[in-house]
């Protein structure tokens, strides 16, 4: 019993550190721009596709580059392809939220539709930047080191995008205009700078997610189906917009799966989950910390 | 952290001057009630006239390698019919649509190959959800149906076990049913018993219909080898993280894990096992029967297992095996051309199926199957064909699995139901044929991390 309780404890820990990225992204961009951008999932399967590019030898074999760059390299792409849909679609039509609801899912469904031609329905499997795991004989588990990078990664991007929008003017301008677009206008912020800003971070973010989860569990055109539900259940949750929310949520929501797949079986993997949704929304749908900023 | 200006929906964002409501309501109800009634007029009786083309219609996903594999196997197979002796003087028609793997996609499919395109044999579909979900309408049209990816063996106990009369157009010239898969596979932990000293065996079935007679019967099937069960546990087609399984297995000192994964993949499973659990990976995986696996998996398959019709093509099997190989590779292997680039199982099943009709055809003299489908039926069950995944003949009205095709056995007793080994080579991997013994193309490896 205890070392199921501390494999809970571990293995929940490296997942929600994983779950906690996936979600940033996707709750920063609402919180600026208002924009459910549905199409976050998406970019962590294109952060997942431009890692299996950058280092397989089975796709592109002459341009196989080293593990650690390919991480560089996918969380880069991504963070510009997010970038161009906001300055290429999105900031055109982001006034309507219904028209950017239905295009952000056009791009995402796009997006599979082309990584499906261009690299067939067959899941791949990326190469670990870290290979084996660490055997735990006392736990009785072994956690796959990718976890482990996994969870340093997460809580070094974290720790550095709250120096950001706590420590410096740019960042602090983001955090304005979470706060009310129009107050931050008054003081001078470039609006479309900072959302312009916001996505590309979301986009980094969304990038090093879709390697950690290409490679720990399947990078296939389907991929970025349940990433995008667990972010909406753990922004839902944290409260929309919030990042301190999200990274909360994505520890319950990582603690709750993995407790119902040690204690309850795989069956019940999901379902705590959606409860825990469900109480939210009836009892506090603005979130755990929904509302933490300042609003007129 | 709530964002105030983009909470309004733009008065004229949506188009309410273009059609009136009430006029855009009675056109579509207008249109839904003609579309019913030429539902209900069109009806499923098919075709089934000698129009004198054989015309076959080909079902498979043709999205994934396993369609695409399954749908240029029927091509050589008609170009083959084509160029030889030909089917009674017919000229003959390949029509393939994709199922998508989804039911509510093929019903409508199959729909209109019976009536608009006057088919005159269906071969194909992957998963029995689809098999089953069109039985009824096929049979209802009489065309003759032949599958050649699904397994379960309640696509034959549920319908001809209950209505013969109203089945008998739909046969499985492969692969061999569930209930033979089963014990197929538990004749294999016996033999990798007898090769490693393995007793204590783990099963892993994914949760889905298709593993349903795996779980009920291979535990009582190992039993009476003497063979221990020593970890049961079915997880869900969601599951992403299988660590906590592996650790189980791990301790309840398993051997082998037999597990059965059609869905989604699975590799994550090879990624975390792979070097590091002291068990073999046994049974069946689908994704890891594709010829591409080994770049796919980036080599994580290594050494595990998995059973498939036609053995990869890696060996000679039957006599036809590797001419068949041969010729598909010819004409879809190489540079610019896209995966598989070998048939896969579904590709040497359908292959069989049309060469199977063709003789079954000649046989009864006629493709006319609304008004000779006995004579059609009767041949099908009479004839023996040397196929390229195996010898096929199907069981009678009175068998057990009435129009299934029947299991054969190698010279030593062992179901020829051929078990595959991704096995490392100097400069990667390559699949190797590990069982029944009669059609080795290498012995079983045990992963080289176990003790």
């Amino acid at each position: 019993m205890l070392e199921s309780i501390l494999s809970v404890l571990i293995l929940g820990a490296m997942m929600s550190a994983i779950y906690a990225l996936v979600a940033i992204g996707f709750t920063m961009i609402f919180g600026v721009g208002g924009v459910l951008n549905l199409a976050h999932g998406g970019l962590i399967m294109i952060g997942a596709y431009a890692f299996l590019v950058a280092t397989s030898s089975s796709v592109v074999g002459a341009i196989a580059v080293p593990t650690v760059l390919g991480l560089v390299i996918a969380t880069l792409v991504t963070a510009v392809a997010s970038y161009v849909l906001y300055g290429g679609l999105v900031r055109y039509i982001e006034d309507n939220v219904v028209i950017t609801f239905l295009s952000t899912v056009m791009v995402a469904l796009l997006l599979t539709e082309l990584i499906h031609h261009e690299f067939g329905s067959s899941p791949r499997t990326l190469l670990p930047i870290a290979d084996g795991t660490l055997h735990l004989q006392g736990v009785g588990t072994r956690i796959n080191y990718m976890y482990i990078l996994g969870f340093v990664v997460s809580w070094i991007a974290i720790g550095l995008l709250w120096y950001y929008v706590s420590r410096t003017d740019e960042g602090r301008s983001i955090l304005a205009v979470s706060m009310s677009e129009r107050g931050a206008q008054l003081t001078g912020v470039d609006l479309e700078s900072v959302k312009s800003r916001t996505w590309l971070i979301a986009g980094a973010l969304a990038g090093l997610a879709g390697v950690f989860l290409g490679t720990l569990q399947t990078t296939s055109p389907e991929m970025w189906l349940n990433p995008l539900a667990i972010a909406f259940i753990i922004v839902v949750i944290g409260g929309i917009g919030s990042i301190k929310g999200s990274v909360v949520a994505a520890y319950l929501i990582g603690y709750l799966e993995q407790f119902t797949l040690e204690f309850l079986g795989t069956g019940y993997q999901g379902i705590f989950s959606l409860v825990v949704l469900v109480a939210v929304l009836l009892l506090k749908p603005e979130g755990l910390f929904g509302r933490e900023f300042a609003h007129e | 952290m709530v964002n105030e200006d983009n909470d309004t929906i733009d008065s004229d964002g949506i188009g309410n001057d273009s059609v009136g409501r009430r006029t855009f309501l009675g056109a579509a109800g207008a249109g839904a009630v003609t579309t019913a009634f030429a539902g209900c007029l069109g009806g499923v009786d098919g075709g089934g006239g000698d129009d004198g083309t054989l015309t076959i219609g080909h079902l498979a996903p043709t999205g994934m390698a396993m369609g695409v594999g399954s749908e240029r196997s029927a091509e050589i197979a008609v170009n083959e019919l084509k160029a030889g002796d030909g089917v009674l003087d017919q000229e003959i028609d390949l029509i393939t649509e994709n199922t998508e793997l989804s039911t509510s996609t093929t019903t409508p499919i199959v729909e209109e190959m019976i009536n608009r395109d006057n088919v005159d044999l269906i071969v194909g579909t992957f998963n029995s959800e689809i098999t089953q979900g069109i039985m009824d309408t096929v049979a209802e049209a009489d065309v003759p149906f032949i599958i050649t990816g699904s397994a379960d063996v309640n696509t034959i106990t549920d319908y001809h076990g209950e209505d013969y009369e109203k089945y008998k157009n739909i046969f499985r010239t492969g692969p061999i049913n569930s209930h033979y898969q089963a014990e197929a596979m538990a004749g294999y932990a016996e033999h990798l018993s007898d090769r490693h000293g393995w007793t204590d065996f783990a099963l892993l079935p994914e949760e889905a219909a298709w593993t349903t007679i795996f779980r009920d019967r291979l535990p009582g099937l190992l039993e009476d080898r003497d063979l221990n069960v020593v970890y049961d546990e079915v997880p869900s087609v969601q599951t992403s993280n299988f660590t906590p399984f592996l650790d189980d297995i791990e301790s309840a000192g398993a051997d082998a894990v037999i597990r059965f994964f059609a869905a989604g993949g699975r590799g994550q499973l090879l990624g975390d096992w792979a070097g590091e659990y002291p068990f073999a990976v046994e049974g069946v995986h689908v994704a890891s029967m594709s010829p591409e696996f080994w770049d796919q998996s980036e080599g994580g398959c290594v050494f595990e297992t998995t059973s498939q019709s036609g053995g990869g093509g890696v060996t000679e099997l039957t006599g036809n095996t590797m001419d068949f190989v041969e010729t598909y590779e010819s004409e879809y292997t190489g540079s610019g051309q896209e995966p598989p680039s070998k048939p896969m199982y579904m590709g040497f099943n359908t292959y069989d199926a049309i060469h199977f009709y063709a003789k079954a055809a000649e046989e009864a003299g006629t493709v006319n199957y609304a008004e000779d489908l006995d004579d059609i039926v009767d041949a099908m069950l009479s004839i023996e064909y040397n196929g390229a995944a195996a010898n096929i003949s199907l069981a009678g009205e009175d068998a057990d699995y009435p129009n299934d095709v029947e299991p054969t056995e190698t010279d030593n007793g062992e179901v020829n139901y051929p078990m595959t080994q991704w096995q490392p080579t100097d400069d990667g991997g390559k699949q190797e044929v590990v069982y029944p013994v009669q059609d080795q193309s290498a012995k079983h490896m045990k992963p080289s991390w176990m003790s």
